[in-house]
């Protein structure tokens, strides 16, 4: 379904920018706050869970 | 004392500390205290609880990061200033109208998707350059905005909490708008008096003129508000023609974003939506914390032990039982709420009128959204009128909530009643 | 950015990376089909694509056993797994296909109707991932516990409201997912549209006169020790439990509601000429009230919690300590299609399903000694 390619690459989109933004924090616990948000994003974006 | 309630106190005793103590963020803290109360309760560190009770919230995030790249967009573009000049230009003699006509704004969205955060992110700070230029502080905004939001969810025609508390005793969703209605656009129009009125009675035109930035009006004109228009006419496309396939918030959030680069000031986009993602990004981290901490109260058995605790309260006390307990556990969510405690609680209420019940406790579950530390309405209307603590929006907005909980009360006491009539 | 918080933000992606690897391999794992090993009397496996193309090599696509008796009669088809949370449902229609003798008629066996549910368990719900059993030669078999509706993966994302397209019903968006609101299906809908839609062409190309669909309900849910049935069913749904309260079973008998559709035993009914029926049996790990959950829950149906809230009476089904073990979840459908086939075989002469070796609620329940129910006596009919 095309629809769901078009979820997939939002979930590219907002899971790029968190990594993006994990590089530019500079407090480590904010740091690991967006490598929480990394764990389901790339499960999803991947379409296994 | 039972092992559920051990467990219980430790997970809300390591979080605290994590969250005052040791001045983690909250989601940080949530984790350890969910892994904690997996220790406790036998389990080790169980790795895929832990992923597995984040993916209640991935289309929730989605939602979020767009509906906030949307509203940057407007920001950047001008698209906010230009809207909120036309209305106060339009509406300025009667002030008490324009108040209810925003807050039937801030409310659309809401109604349309079911969604607090929809609401606030996206009408909410369509609207919040307006009630400023009013004269209205700060504060007050924002507790509009939240208050607009959380009614807006719950009003007719599209109410999640309801479906979901409807869909666990198979009650189909039917005859809900009008105690929907009853239920939300009073205490919508009430409480945007309550909070904005005193400060527009005598609204002086000039001097909010003065203030307004007209640059983008001047130089753009209609095509300002196109953004807009789209976000609306494909968030109403799918629900009047239900062939049309549903985009989704996401999609309708973007596709309007991608929309507004073309139609106002020159957007820089990467930037933009780099610093949209990282305005969410810890409240993002909250709901990954919060699905963890569920998935491990389910698992250790909590949640079903605050569940029978809330239903074995003697009748008397069932009402009051339910006005604290649906909206504290709605931290977690008020979808969450409303499925969890929701349904038990409408079966302990059979003798009630079915519908009507729901709809009532829908309202209740939706002041989740406004628990810490979710508060998803309330963090979100801070962070769009620019209040540092969110919690001064919750404080405020305790008395909207008190009376809330009382009007969804005596609509349930009184549904027997109601029924006939509406 | 600085040379610390580069390496500090790398070993946090790094362990991301590492938990998303290690739970996505879990979580792959789980999509492996259970395998089952039906009765020397199998005439025929298909699959459910067989009956609607689109079906195929999707994760809704599932296999269908054939069983042809000696005699021509009626056509049955029994549906388990259309909620893969409820274990009963699943575990009845595989034992009836591991044990099953056709002797006159034709039935078809969908063990996993919503094949995709399989393949996935519910956020925050926090079920087992497997039920394990040791079955008559000693050997270990395990069974997947799923999530209620499709993996979300398989019919991504859910719309904001689920219409349901026959007749405009609005339903939480989630339910859009639910197999068993969806029918009787569309072929040019979402994937449980186009799954209900195969099912439909399956009774609709075969003739099937009788459906069984196989639930489990929460025991704080009102329709629960009950059948559910279609109007046009109620002759010999009724003689069926009488025949089931006179051995014992505390069985209700509910007609279908006009207004809730989507369902098995309003659609089916209306839109094809089988019989539907639904069964429901308590289950404690699909509840609400339950306290921790796990694969002994599943399988005893065991939980202090579920006792006191039946002393307060917040359940539907009576509730002690003894629970209601999986042995006598099976056995009560097991019973109810025995019971309810052959009161429409009698009614409906014409069309006569019968078929033996199927163990009924004595022999997987009543008959037993009690320390080996919660799984261990299920086993021993397994092959």
């Amino acid at each position: 379904m095309i629809i769901t390619l078009i979820y997939r690459a939002i979930v590219a989109l907002v899971l790029i920018f968190t990594i993006w933004n994990l590089f530019t924090e500079k407090k480590v616990a904010l740091q690991a706050n967006a490598a929480l948000v990394v764990i389901p994003l790339i499960l999803r974006f991947l379409m296994i869970k | 004392m039972c092992i559920e309630l051990i467990i219980f106190i430790a997970m809300v005793a390591v979080f605290a500390a994590g969250c005052f103590w040791l001045k983690l963020p909250v989601s940080i803290s949530m984790v350890i205290s969910a892994i904690v109360g997996a220790l406790i309760g036998g389990q080790g560190i169980p790795i895929r609880h832990l992923v597995e009770g984040t993916f209640s919230y991935v289309d929730t995030i989605l939602v979020i990061a767009c509906a906030m790249i949307f509203m940057k967009v407007l920001q950047e573009n001008g698209s906010l200033d230009a809207l909120s000049c036309m209305i106060v230009e339009r509406f300025h003699k009667v002030p008490a109208l324009l108040l209810c006509l925003i807050m039937l704004v801030i409310m659309f969205p809401g109604m349309i998707t079911g969604s607090s955060t929809a609401a606030v992110l996206s009408a909410g700070s369509i609207m919040m350059p307006v009630l400023i230029l009013m004269g209205i502080p700060k504060l007050e905004t924002g507790c509009i905005i939240a208050m607009g939001g959380i009614l807006g969810m719950i009003a007719p025609p599209v109410n999640i909490p309801a479906m979901l508390i409807g869909g666990g005793v198979d009650l189909p969703y039917v005859g809900f708008e009008g105690p929907l209605a009853l239920l939300t656009f009073p205490l919508a129009f009430l409480f945007v008096l309550m909070f904005g009125f005193k400060y527009v009675k005598h609204l002086d035109y000039e001097a909010i003129r003065q203030k307004m930035n007209t640059e983008s009006r001047e130089k753009y004109g209609f095509r300002n508000y196109i953004p807009i228009l789209v976000c609306v006419f494909l968030m109403i496309l799918n629900k009047a023609v239900p062939a049309i396939p549903d985009l989704g918030m996401p999609l309708v959030f973007l596709i309007s974003a991608i929309v507004g680069l073309f139609t106002g000031k020159k957007v820089p986009v990467l930037k933009t939506a780099k610093e949209a993602i990282n305005t969410v990004l810890p409240v993002l981290g909250i709901l990954m914390g919060v699905g963890m901490f569920i998935q491990i109260m389910t698992l250790t058995g909590v949640r079903g032990f605050i569940v029978n605790v809330c239903l074995s309260i003697p009748d008397a006390w069932r009402y009051l039982a339910m006005a604290i307990s649906i909206p504290l556990f709605g931290a977690v969510s008020s979808y969450g709420a409303s499925s969890v405690l929701g349904v038990p609680f409408l079966l302990a209420f059979l003798a009630k009128n079915q519908v009507i019940t729901a709809a009532a406790i829908s309202l209740i579950a939706s002041l989740g959204d406004m628990m810490p530390p979710t508060a998803l309405a309330g963090i979100f209307a801070a962070q769009v009128v620019g209040v540092k603590k969110y919690t001064d929006i919750l404080k405020k907005c305790l008395v909207p909530a008190i009376i809330m909980l009382v009007w969804a009360t005596i609509i349930i006491v009184f549904s027997p009643q109601l029924a006939k009539i509406i | 950015m600085g040379k610390k918080n580069v390496i500090s933000a790398t070993i946090c992606l790094v362990a991301a990376l590492t938990i998303a690897t290690v739970t996505g391999k879990n979580f792959m794992d789980v999509k492996a089909p259970d395998t089952l090993h039906p009765s020397a009397n199998v005439t025929e496996t298909k699959m459910l694509s067989d009956y609607f193309g689109d079906l195929k090599g999707t994760n809704s696509d599932t296999p269908i056993y054939v069983f042809k008796g000696s005699k021509p009669g009626g056509s049955m088809l029994i549906l388990g797994g259309t909620h893969p949370n409820e274990p009963a449902g699943y575990l009845a229609a595989v034992a009836f296909l591991e044990n099953v003798k056709v002797d006159q008629g034709t039935v078809y066996v969908i063990p996993r109707a919503c094949n995709s549910g399989f393949t996935n368990n519910d956020a925050q719900e926090a079920s087992p991932q497997y039920l394990h059993f040791t079955n008559k030669n000693g050997q270990e078999r395990q069974f997947r516990y799923g999530s209620r509706a499709a993996n979300p993966v398989d019919q991504w994302p859910d719309p904001d409201v689920y219409i349901h397209a026959g007749s405009g019903q609005q339903l939480s968006g989630s339910e859009t997912r639910n197999l068993n609101r969806c029918y009787p299906g569309r072929p040019d809908g979402n994937l449980m549209e186009k799954t209900a839609y195969a099912i439909v062409q399956l009774i609709k190309n075969e003739g099937v006169d009788l459906t069984f669909d196989l639930h489990e309900s929460s025991p704080e849910y009102p329709v629960n020790d009950a059948t559910v049935a279609h109007e046009k069913c109620m002759d010999f749904a009724a003689e069926g439990m009488l025949e089931l309260q006179m051995e014992g079973i505390n069985m209700s008998l509910e007609p279908s509601p006009t207004n809730l559709h989507g369902l098995t035993h309003r659609e089916l009914g209306d839109y094809t000429n089988t019989y539907p029926i639904l069964m429901e049996a308590p289950n404690a790990s699909q509840g609400r009230l339950r306290g921790a959950t796990n694969e002994e829950m599943a399988l005893t149906g065991k939980d202090k919690f579920y006792v006191s809230a039946a002393k307060l009476g917040f359940v539907y089904v009576p509730y002690d300590e003894n629970g209601h073990p999986i042995e006598e979840r099976v056995g009560r459908h097991l019973q109810g299609i025995i019971e309810y086939t052959k009161a429409f075989s009698s009614i409906h002469s014409d069309k006569p399903v019968s078929f033996e070796n199927v163990p009924g609620y004595e022999e997987m329940f009543t008959d037993t000694d009690p320390s080996q129910l919660g799984g261990p006596h299920f086993g021993s009919f397994l092959n």
